[in-house]
């Protein structure tokens, strides 16, 4: 095999090995419960647009699950980026909720809640969630550079910190009484343009997606073109060795934390003002925890990450159509979800089996040789 | 009257590595009350050999017969059964416990107090252990606790751990590596001690001049094979070196006679403090000349890496003052001493030296990644550049690997990671060259490589600080040498001056100090 193929075709291994595993024993725990495996994987698949579903609802069809399939996978990138780029620097940004959610929340109140006009309104939503975002990284970052604080401790802090006051602040001041979440914001802030009427289908517009995209490809090359990434990545590696040759290590994390919580905060923007429309009080979206493990499945690569976000979601979101086509309850879409994250974070277990293997057959052959 | 020949025999051990047969059809016999050595370059395989003896690894091939009899030794405690002993390069030992208490661990004494809680009988330890270390002539104070001690002493109570052990097959490996020539010649009258009683002794080293001195018989190992087996009365020492690389070598390196220049780097009553707030270096000032080779010679932990971290800007100068070429650079950063001519090759290279995780041509640029001759526009990298000046100093630091520039420095082995280094610090333009360690855990050719190299630097007109424990090189290749002992410097003075039973003598601290010559 040319060995281009090879080289990035070999980090996919894992990954691909972990999803697989999972799914076949996701299917046997289906089995168990007395529904058709088969059938339940077709209804993930059709709960997400991407294979048809047997019959639709009036202005519904395969391009409506599609698009709000779309618009779940967005928060999802942005957050798993978040966790990619402080990994990379060595840290381990627990907080993403945490960060999310004061974004989201500031965007709100500043934006959601004006009458302000479509086109600067969105513009303000996206500005506010970044600077916010960064803001709440750089504390992290600036503890762990000052006072040395472990970050997972401080971001775990702050996740209590932003959950409480936020609840505090929306049931005194912005509570609906009756959905009990904070009042939905104006039309012209919200990032997914909801209920559009193209072609005789109804059909959710996310925007963030195309923002999302743009930063897997800016963090990318961030990561792999770039001074600022080269600092980063040695940093990441070997405190040590970056602090040999010259890098300012503190600066580094500072500056991997800042750009950390930016992404989370356009993974809070892109979920309370695109996907959901609302702050749910007291409590942390899921998103910023899955997104490690997200994260992990992807190789911490940021295309990687697309997929892995794209394949977690589906089994996520596709959760309420199983339940209701295959009968299969919808926690089991959370099992399999676990099942594959324990599966790619045992990655160096995985790769050590495969060496031993590769190891093994190699002697078989040299054997075969001498005899 | 035992019925055996020999009391080892391994007969046509193979072992091989993913990509590397380490050993390949080896077959020894080792006689009782011998001292049979073991010799070969780094990575010929003896240490693999005895790690088998020893059942650290199990043979793929071949037969292992102790005393006659055909074992399976999967395991130390099989060996230790069969009474097999080893002493690694790098000491087992916890440092919070006293002597006894390390050597007695895993087989104490035990009371029971009150008539049954078992607890260890620490008086009866120390009393066994005083026992054992008058019967062997291996002084140690049982109650000493080990982090106390010095590297010669440590290593006794790693022999007396085998003995308690009632070794009679002892595995020495390198056991000269980190001592003093002094320390040296006690360690082989320990060795000679324990042959004459009874013991049998395998000595694991690469110096010819030990095997010369104490081996009754030596098996040569290069490449995993075993080329001869020599009585060693009878065989030169240049005859076994040459069996062991496989070629003609030369011992001491060719050099021209220094041509001081300008004074590039001088040292000012220079005090470093540890982080305990511990003075490890005290008032130590000299200064180094362009074109001259100076050598800080030092028993491990006595300062002298201190010496060069300071220097090179990783630690902070207590008092005094470091100044390169006229300007006063104490409080400068790392990344502004290196702009101003200091390279560094730093004694732990896999932590400081190198990114593991980066592949070589990262790790080539990581002094000069961010600059400008490395960017296609501001803060891009050029990685096609890179790439190439990757190519150009694999090739002429015959660094090897699998994949060249995109090889996972992690992969490596540890002589070629070290040349990525020595290959990355001596191409920066710099005026001062720190090397701590530069050649150690290399093999006989690269060792003798690098040396050239250094001297070619200095006939370049660099200034280069050499901090090493081989004594053997800084004889070889230095200018001029400092001993220094107890973070204080002893001695300063050209290398001619000076043998290096002088040098070693100082290194004890055995002499008052006296600074002269150059300062």
């Amino acid at each position: 095999m040319n060995s281009k193929i090879k080289k990035f075709l070999k980090p996919l291994m894992i990954p691909v090995a972990a999803v697989l595993i999972a799914l076949v024993v996701g299917a046997i725990i289906i089995a168990l419960t007395g529904s058709n495996p088969i059938k339940a994987y077709v209804s993930l698949l059709q709960g997400n647009g991407i294979i048809p579903k047997k019959s639709y609802a009036n202005f519904k069809g395969q391009i409506t699950d599609f698009m709000k399939f779309i618009d779940y996978v967005t928060p999802m990138i942005f957050a798993a980026l978040a966790v990619c780029v402080a990994l990379r620097c060595g840290l381990f940004n627990i907080g993403v909720s945490g960060q999310m959610l004061i974004s989201g929340f500031t965007a709100t109140v500043l934006v959601g809640y004006s009458n302000m006009s479509a086109v600067p309104a969105k513009i303000l939503v996206v500005l506010i969630s970044i600077l916010v975002g960064a803001l709440a990284g750089s504390m992290i970052g600036f503890l762990k550079f000052k006072f040395n604080i472990n970050e997972v401790v401080s971001t775990i802090m702050f996740n209590y910190i932003f959950q409480y006051v936020i609840s505090f602040l929306i049931n005194t001041y912005y509570v609906d009484p009756v959905s009990r979440q904070s009042k939905m914001i104006s039309t012209a802030s919200r990032l997914t343009l909801v209920d559009m009427k193209i072609g005789g289908y109804k059909i959710d517009i996310p925007l963030g997606i195309i923002l999302a995209l743009l930063a897997v490809v800016f963090v990318s090359i961030l990561l792999n073109k770039t001074k600022l990434g080269y600092e980063l990545k040695a940093v990441g590696y070997s405190r040590n060795a970056a602090y040999y040759a010259g890098i300012n290590v503190g600066k580094s994390m500072v500056v991997a934390m800042v750009i950390s919580g930016a992404l989370a905060g356009l993974a809070g923007a892109t979920l309370y003002l695109g996907y959901v429309g609302s702050i749910q009080p007291k409590v942390l979206a899921d998103t910023g925890y899955t997104a490690i493990a997200v994260s992990l499945l992807g190789n911490n690569n940021p295309y990687g990450i697309v997929f892995s976000s794209m394949l977690i979601s589906i089994i996520e979101n596709g959760g309420t159509y199983m339940k209701s086509s295959a009968g299969v309850e919808t926690e089991i879409a959370s099992v399999i979800t676990g099942i594959i994250l324990i599966f790619s974070a045992s990655n160096a277990f995985v790769k050590h089996w495969l060496a031993q293997k590769n190891a093994n057959r190699l002697l078989k052959q040299e054997k075969k040789e001498v005899q | 009257m035992e019925n055996y020949e020999y009391i080892v025999e391994m007969r046509g051990i193979t072992k091989r590595f993913p990509g590397i047969v380490a050993n390949d059809d080896v077959s020894i016999q080792i006689k009782k009350g011998e001292i049979y050595a073991l010799l070969g370059e780094n990575g010929a395989g003896k240490s693999t050999l005895m790690s088998m003896l020893f059942g650290l690894y199990e043979p793929d091939e071949g037969e292992i017969l102790i005393r006659g009899e055909k074992v399976k030794i999967n395991s130390p405690n099989v060996a230790t059964a069969l009474n097999i002993g080893m002493v690694h390069q790098h000491f087992k030992l916890v440092s919070e416990y006293t002597i006894a208490e390390n050597i007695v661990m895993g087989m104490e004494p035990v009371k029971k107090v009150l008539g049954f809680l078992p607890m260890v009988n620490r008086e009866k330890a120390n009393q066994e252990i005083q026992a054992l270390s008058e019967k062997y002539g291996l002084a140690v104070n049982p109650t000493d606790v080990i982090q106390n001690l010095n590297v010669s002493t440590q290593q006794r109570v790693e022999i007396l751990k085998m003995l308690y052990r009632e070794a009679e097959i002892l595995i020495l490996d390198e056991p000269t590596a980190v001592l003093t020539p002094q320390e040296i010649t006690a360690l082989l009258e320990i060795i000679r001690g324990l042959r004459d009683s009874g013991k049998t002794i395998i000595l694991i080293t690469h110096k010819l001049d030990e095997i010369k001195s104490i081996a009754d018989r030596c098996a040569i190992l290069n490449h995993g094979k075993l080329i001869d087996v020599r009585d060693v009365a009878t065989t030169s020492t240049k005859e076994m070196a040459n069996l062991m690389v496989g070629r003609e070598v030369s011992f001491s390196t060719e050099k021209q006679p220094a041509q001081f220049g300008k004074e590039v780097l001088k040292v000012d009553h220079l005090t470093i403090h540890n982080s305990d707030h511990f003075p490890v270096v005290k008032n130590a000032s000299f200064s180094i000349h362009a074109g001259e080779i100076f050598a800080i010679a030092g028993v491990a932990g006595n300062g002298q890496v201190e010496i060069a971290d300071c220097i090179a800007g990783l630690t902070k100068a207590h008092e005094g003052k470091i100044i390169l070429r006229d300007e006063d650079i104490t409080q400068s950063s790392i990344r502004d001493r290196k702009e101003k001519g200091i390279a560094y090759v730093p004694e732990d290279r896999q932590s400081f030296g190198l990114v593991l995780d980066f592949d070589i041509n990262e790790d080539l640029v990581l002094k000069e990644y961010y600059e400008e001759k490395n960017h296609t526009i501001k803060n891009f990298l050029n990685k096609e550049k890179i790439a190439q000046d990757g190519e150009k100093q694999i090739d002429k630091f015959d660094i090897r690997s699998s994949q060249r520039g995109s090889t996972v420095v992690r992969s490596m082995s540890g002589g070629n990671q070290q040349k990525i280094i020595i290959a990355r610090e001596f191409t920066l333009t710099s005026d001062l060259l720190i090397l701590v360690q530069p050649t150690r855990g290399l093999d006989i050719g690269a060792i003798e490589g690098i040396r050239k190299m250094i001297i070619a630097e200095r006939d370049k007109g660099k200034a280069v600080l050499l901090v090493s424990l081989e004594l053997d090189e800084i004889m070889d290749i230095a200018d001029t040498i400092a001993v220094i002992y107890g973070g204080e410097i002893q001695k300063i003075a050209p290398a001619k001056e000076l043998t290096a039973n002088e040098v070693g003598e100082f290194m004890m601290g055995v002499h008052k100090k006296e600074v002269g010559a150059n300062e």
